[in-house]
């Protein structure tokens, strides 16, 4: 559903000008200072997943006020975009509280949870990394391929006929089209033709978006787009160009926001109050249908992370909590593919979104940068975590317990995490499965995790 | 001189008023400027190392980064009346054609100025040739160009190709950054430095523009 689009759409334009550095430097700063400490929001780092709704409660609270005090700033028109309370309770209150995705036979719900649900997670596989050219159509069939698999983003691609990506060039528009191409033909390989797509990543910008929606062999209405928000707070004309033609189009469109603990808004307090902002950033000023989170540690580039986890479960508990609205959590780990950390990692980082009321998109390993690094193993088992620890109706203290347990196993090398192995090693490329001794790796964690308290269904 | 270790304070806590209030104070004392200045630049070095170290965060960075400002202004007139002051260098940041990634480049440009440079931050999204133009309008020494994405890679390529088609190559250092570049694809494209972080980027112009003086 579009909120108001084309009246909010005016407000870039006749909002009051401020230079953006006022904006960045000092407006969001300051009243996010304010708003920690007036609403009494502190991290705990003893409990990553804290029991507490009353914290859970005042991280909404302060969102929201931070929100309809700071407005959201477009960098080409340097004017400020306001919204009243009475338009974010409109907005809040209209939203659907799920959607109906994909198409036929592979259509699913994607939906709100509560915290503590018992209902799964959806959950979307995507690694957010490129891939060799030569060997992305095998990466997707490689995700499609697997069985918890609701909705799917991307391999990214680096390269088209063997050239370069440059942004705004014709390689992004043709990169672009065959990234959608892969993706459907991989679908269809995959005998799973109507399957979600969250599609394309490989497009940055507005053309490129454009470019592939078409219902043939692209970007189908039934599929979901991305727009993202610019740090923080900010958006632009390519990302307004980008929203409005999602809802034109009738894609599900999703606001792809990760706050930056450590910047702008400071600690892990600010960073949560600043992730649940952005659910209303994304509903009023893009129509978003979805938020889609990746709070992520200015060093690491990842949030697995003790102080990161906090984060993900506070914001995923304040929007649960005081809304209905559709999110997800997306992991961004520090190890690679093919080593125990990177599953560890993931396991702690989806046993934390799904019991505090996110949904799951799993997951970029090594720090979201590797070439090739990333494999649909990991993902799958996160996944099955988030699975597990629904259908047991684990509860927030049971699910703290097991992630300081998995913490103890790997935050002392997050500054110097193994990067891993690419997919082209751990996976046969030819067949898109894993290799026997990854699988085998993969297993012995699903033990080790299973004598920790994680009932999984198979 | 309490009154500095005062001004330090204020500096490390980022109270404006107070640092305006003293730099006013030592101002009128006749303090030793130069000497004064050297040792709020040290404070500003230790608050960049806390921040690596995660200690503090940004706005905290920011917030002392605004009372040292204010005391460079109380400063600034004084020291005018005098002897001219060491000018660092200036340099040209921004994030290159097609990319809105832009936290990186804001520390880097953000560490920069605290080092003392002058720092001409031309956003996010910049065209190759407004960069060139930029650099001769503000005399700078360097070109720094922030890519974070494989897709704009190649937009840093470009300053250094239309600099050298501009026979302009040797007039201005090209440093540049960002998660996905590396030291090796700095040295195949030609570029003059290339650093990890925002302390690396400070380090890297300043033995840039030492070997610049050095040769002038
Ligand atoms: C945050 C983020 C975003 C935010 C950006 C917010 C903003 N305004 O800055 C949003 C959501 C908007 C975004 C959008 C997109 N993103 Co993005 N994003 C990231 C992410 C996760 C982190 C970047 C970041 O801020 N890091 C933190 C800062 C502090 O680190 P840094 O930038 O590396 O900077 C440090 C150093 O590199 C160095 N440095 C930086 N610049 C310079 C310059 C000089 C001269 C020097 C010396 C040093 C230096 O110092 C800095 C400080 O220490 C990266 C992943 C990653 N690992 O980098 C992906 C990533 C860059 N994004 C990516 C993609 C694909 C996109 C989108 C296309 C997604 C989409 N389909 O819409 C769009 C692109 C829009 C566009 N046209 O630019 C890809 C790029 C893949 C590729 N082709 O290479 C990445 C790598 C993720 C991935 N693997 O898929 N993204």
């Amino acid at each position: 559903m579009a909120y108001r689009m084309w009246e909010i759409m005016e407000r870039s334009a006749t909002g009051p000008f401020m230079e953006e550095a006022e904006f960045l430097n000092k407006r969001i700063p300051r009243k996010m200072r304010d708003v920690v400490k007036k609403y009494g929001i502190t991290y705990d780092p003893a409990h990553p997943v804290p029991a507490d709704d009353g914290l859970a409660d005042a991280v909404w609270q302060a969102a929201r006020e931070f929100f309809v005090e700071v407005g959201v700033y477009n960098q080409d028109t340097h004017r400020v975009m306001y919204f009243s309370e009475d338009e974010v309770d409109e907005a809040l209150y209209t939203a659907p509280s799920s959607y109906r995705v994909g198409e036929g036979r592979d259509a699913r719900v994607f939906g709100w949870r509560a915290v503590e649900d018992p209902r799964p997670p959806f959950c979307i596989f995507s690694p957010d990394i490129t891939y060799d050219e030569v060997d992305h159509l095998s990466a997707c069939l490689a995700y499609m391929k697997e069985p918890l698999l609701d909705a799917i983003c991307s391999p990214l691609l680096e390269e088209f006929m063997g050239r370069p990506i440059q942004s705004r060039t014709p390689w992004e528009i043709g990169g672009s089209m065959e990234h959608a191409m892969n993706l459907r033909h991989a679908a269809r390989l995959a005998g799973m033709p109507g399957v979600f797509m969250i599609a394309v990543g490989t497009a940055e910008t507005d053309v490129a978006q454009i470019a592939v929606s078409d219902a043939a062999w692209g970007v189908r209405p039934s599929d979901g787009r991305l727009v993202g928000s610019i740090t923080e707070m900010m958006t632009n004309n390519a990302m307004l160009n980008k929203g409005a033609h999602y809802q034109m189009y009738g894609s599900l469109s999703g606001n792809l926001a990760g706050t930056i603990y450590g910047a702008y808004s400071g600690g892990a307090e600010g960073t949560a109050v600043m992730q649940t902002a952005y659910h209303l950033k994304g509903l009023l000023v893009h129509s978003a249908n979805f938020e889609q989170n990746f709070p992520f540690h200015l060093k690491y580039g990842s949030n697995s992370g003790r102080e990161m986890l906090w984060v993900v479960s506070m914001f995923s508990q304040a929007v649960a909590r005081n809304t209905h609205l559709v999110m997800d959590s997306n992991g961004f780990m520090n190890a690679g593919p093919g080593t125990d950390m990177l599953f560890y990692e993931t396991a702690a980082h989806a046993l934390t979104s799904t019991v505090s009321g996110a949904n799951l998109w799993e997951s970029a390993p090594a720090r979201n940068k590797h070439h090739n690094h990333g494999t649909p193993l990991e993902a799958r088992l996160g996944c099955e975590v988030g699975h597990a620890a629904a259908r047991q109706g684990m509860t927030r203290a049971q699910a703290d317990e097991i992630v300081n347990a998995l913490l103890s196993k790997y935050e002392e090398r997050i500054p110097d995490a193994p990067v891993g192995q690419p997919f082209q090693e751990l996976y046969d490329v030819r067949k898109a499965v894993p290799k026997p001794e990854y699988l085998d790796r993969y297993k012995r964690v699903k033990e080790e995790l299973h004598g920790m308290g994680v009932e999984f269904p198979y | 001189m309490e009154q500095v270790q005062r001004l330090r304070t204020a500096l490390a806590e980022g109270d404006e008023d107070t640092s305006t209030d003293l730099a006013r104070a030592l101002v009128e004392q006749g303090a030793d400027l130069p000497a004064v200045i050297a040792e709020l630049a040290l404070e500003m070095e230790d608050v960049g190392r806390r921040f690596e170290r995660m200690d503090i965060f940004l706005p905290e960075v920011l917030f002392s980064a605004d009372a040292m400002k204010a005391a460079m202004a109380v400063f600034g007139p004084e020291l005018a009346k005098g002897a001219a002051r060491e000018r660092k260098g200036t340099v040209v940041v921004g994030t290159a054609r097609g990319d809105m990634h832009q936290i990186g480049k804001d520390l880097v440009a953000l560490f920069l100025g605290i080092a003392g440079y002058e720092v001409v931050d031309m956003g996010a999204d910049v065209d190759p040739l407004e960069f060139i133009h930029r650099a001769e309008e503000t005399k700078a020494e360097i070109i720094g160009i922030s890519s974070l994405m494989t897709t704009t890679m190649p937009g840093a390529t470009e300053v250094i190709d239309i600099l050298k088609d501009k026979g302009l190559r040797d007039r201005v250092k090209i440093i540049v950054g960002g998660a996905p570049t590396s030291q090796e694809w700095a040295d195949k494209i030609g570029a003059d430095g290339w650093a990890e972080d925002s302390s690396g980027a400070v380090d890297v112009v300043k033995e840039l523009t030492a070997t610049e003086s050095g040769r002038a």
